[in-house]
């Protein structure tokens, strides 16, 4: 438990709050528990975790607009209604 | 025995199931388990941890004992049937610690032979007195190096957190594991507790973290897959040094709220005299001694008092149930330093255990458990009814209902105790009467005995059903 590095810890809070808060009917019983699992797991684990939480954590430090614009494909893409 | 059913807790299982016969317990093995199962036997975990009385005994049994479905199992298993089934949202904090740190230890030492969990159900926890004891032999299977803790969360859900609720938010666990009867999940967990409480680290990863990557992966911000775990493990000593902390932690907990509660003090200011306490001692004494009750039930058992003594005169076992937490830790503290056979229980007579779960069988009620062999009512009755509403006869009833002899204590309305009972409301109880409460007892049972305690003028009556 001592294990987790603290600032993997920390990020977790910042993300948390920004999380969405819509509800789903699939509920993943274990999942919590596995990632959690990977990080006492040591570093192949840690890099999972990362690898899952990359696109979050980049997601702090680009803002709104410059996303739309690193967005090449925006334009290409047909909508779906 | 073509009417041979499997008992309604243990349905989930494709290892096996459970079954009665004649007051024996049986449980089959079936193709999905029998490897794992011979894995485990030939390590000698299993015959290590029953000597050691932390695991159920067993032995296997002719399978023509449970006919067509023995004959479709690997092995029937037989152990022996403990004297009460109990559940953990009926559990005081002390048994509800205990039967955690059981679990820990089972699985520490598991893992020493190449052996693990496949649940972390409390569940499969029983009691034997205050000493819990793991019921289930289908929960073990072989160990795969770097493999993960699948009960972690089942652990965190059933065993920690309704221990954390109650050490660092004063909130017993119970009335709410016995609507989820799942536990308390992190996510619910995470929202009581005050920042502070975050500060410490096992909190943080065990709880908030947890909640944290339930969350996001509940609302697909990320998704884990099979691909994600095969990349990773858990070594061996991370997963014991989990077990290991997880066991120290538990081992240091303690109910916030360890002040004095309600009842705990009861028994040394209740309204007897020294002499009084004698004459209604004798009274129990002699109708133990009579009776040498298998299980006695003690109904608002208290501090377990009563109940000790019933054991030291004849008792074989005895569940004191009350509504009290302080109450029920003092009996189990008495329970564990006397090493008595006595297990109290959480149970408010007017809002027993119900039957319910899958299909509302799954886990019995108070009543489905019942009959016991006696029971105690001291000093019961007048709380169902003139505390809440409960009419008296109903009440009589259901404690009539409950074992076919026993102890029943009227309390007089002029009682100090009930005095306290009545004296801001009105008194709507014109047929709790002394005369009201015999000619009850007398048209539905033989009075064997009774006995006036002079000053209070309680009474108590010895009965046995026709």
């Amino acid at each position: 438990m001592g294990q987790i590095p603290k600032i993997l810890v920390f990020l977790s809070i910042i993300l948390g709050l920004e999380s969405p808060q819509e509800a789903h009917a699939y509920l993943d019983p274990g999942s919590g528990s596995m990632i959690l699992q990977l990080l006492l797991g040591g570093i192949a684990g840690v890099s999972v975790v990362l690898k899952l939480y990359w696109q979050q954590f980049i997601g702090i430090f680009r803002s709104p607009k410059s996303g739309a614009s690193d967005s090449p494909s925006s334009d290409d893409t047909p909508s779906r209604n | 025995m073509s009417t041979t059913q499997a008992l309604p807790g243990s349905f989930r299982d494709p290892s096996g199931q459970v079954f009665e016969v004649e007051n024996r317990i049986f449980r089959t093995v079936t193709d999905y388990a029998t490897s794992d199962f011979d894995f485990v036997r030939s390590t000698g975990l299993l015959q290590k941890l029953t000597l050691t009385g932390l695991v159920l005994p067993f032995e296997t049994v002719d399978q023509d004992i449970l006919g067509p479905i023995g004959k479709n199992a690997s092995y029937v298993l037989e152990s022996p049937k403990l004297p009460f089934v109990s559940f953990p949202y009926e559990w005081p904090f002390s048994a509800l610690k205990a039967a955690a740190l059981l679990h820990l230890e089972i699985h520490t030492t598991a893992l020493e032979h190449g052996v693990t969990l496949s649940d972390a159900s409390a569940y499969n926890v029983q009691f034997y007195g205050v000493r819990p004891i793991f019921i289930d032999h289908l929960s073990f299977r072989r160990y795969q190096p770097g493999e993960f803790w699948t009960g972690h969360r089942q652990f965190c859900e059933q065993f920690l957190n309704p221990l954390l609720l109650r050490a660092f938010l004063g909130v017993p666990h119970n009335p709410w594991y016995r609507g989820s009867q799942e536990g308390i999940g992190s996510e619910d967990l995470c929202r009581l507790l005050k920042w502070r409480h975050f500060f410490n680290s096992k909190v943080l990863s065990q709880v908030l973290l947890q909640s944290y990557f339930q969350r996001s992966a509940r609302k697909n911000v990320v998704k884990l897959n099979k691909e994600h775990l095969a990349e990773s493990h858990l070594p061996l000593p991370s997963f014991q040094k989990l077990l290991k902390n997880l066991h120290k932690w538990i081992s240091g907990l303690k109910p916030l709220d360890g002040d004095k509660t309600v009842w705990q003090d009861y028994a040394d200011f209740h309204n007897y005299s020294s002499e009084e306490t004698e004459i209604k001692k004798q009274f129990i004494l002699d109708f133990v001694r009579a009776n040498r009750p298998k299980l006695l039930w003690d109904l608002g058992c208290n501090t377990g008092t009563w109940g000790a003594e019933a054991l030291r005169n004849g008792a074989e076992y005895v569940v004191g149930f009350d509504s009290d937490q302080g109450a029920l830790e003092k009996t189990f503290s008495r329970a564990l330093d006397k090493k008595l056979l006595l297990q109290p229980l959480l149970m408010d007579a007017a809002n027993p255990s119900p039957n319910q779960g899958w299909m509302g069988r799954e886990r019995a009620s108070l009543e489905a458990r019942a009959p016991a062999n006696a029971v105690l009512a001291l000093a019961l009755v007048h709380h169902l009814v003139i505390g809440r509403n409960i009419p008296f006869f109903q009440v009589l009833d259901w404690i009539l209902d409950l074992a076919p002899t026993g102890i029943i204590e009227f309390v007089p309305k002029s009682d100090s105790n009930a005095q306290v009972l009545l004296h801001l409301r009105e008194d709507i109880f014109p047929d709790y009467t002394e005369e009201c409460f015999l000619s009850h007892l007398a048209q539905r049972v033989e009075i064997i005995k009774t006995q006036v305690i002079p000053s209070s003028r309680r009474i108590l009556v010895w009965y046995a059903r026709p």
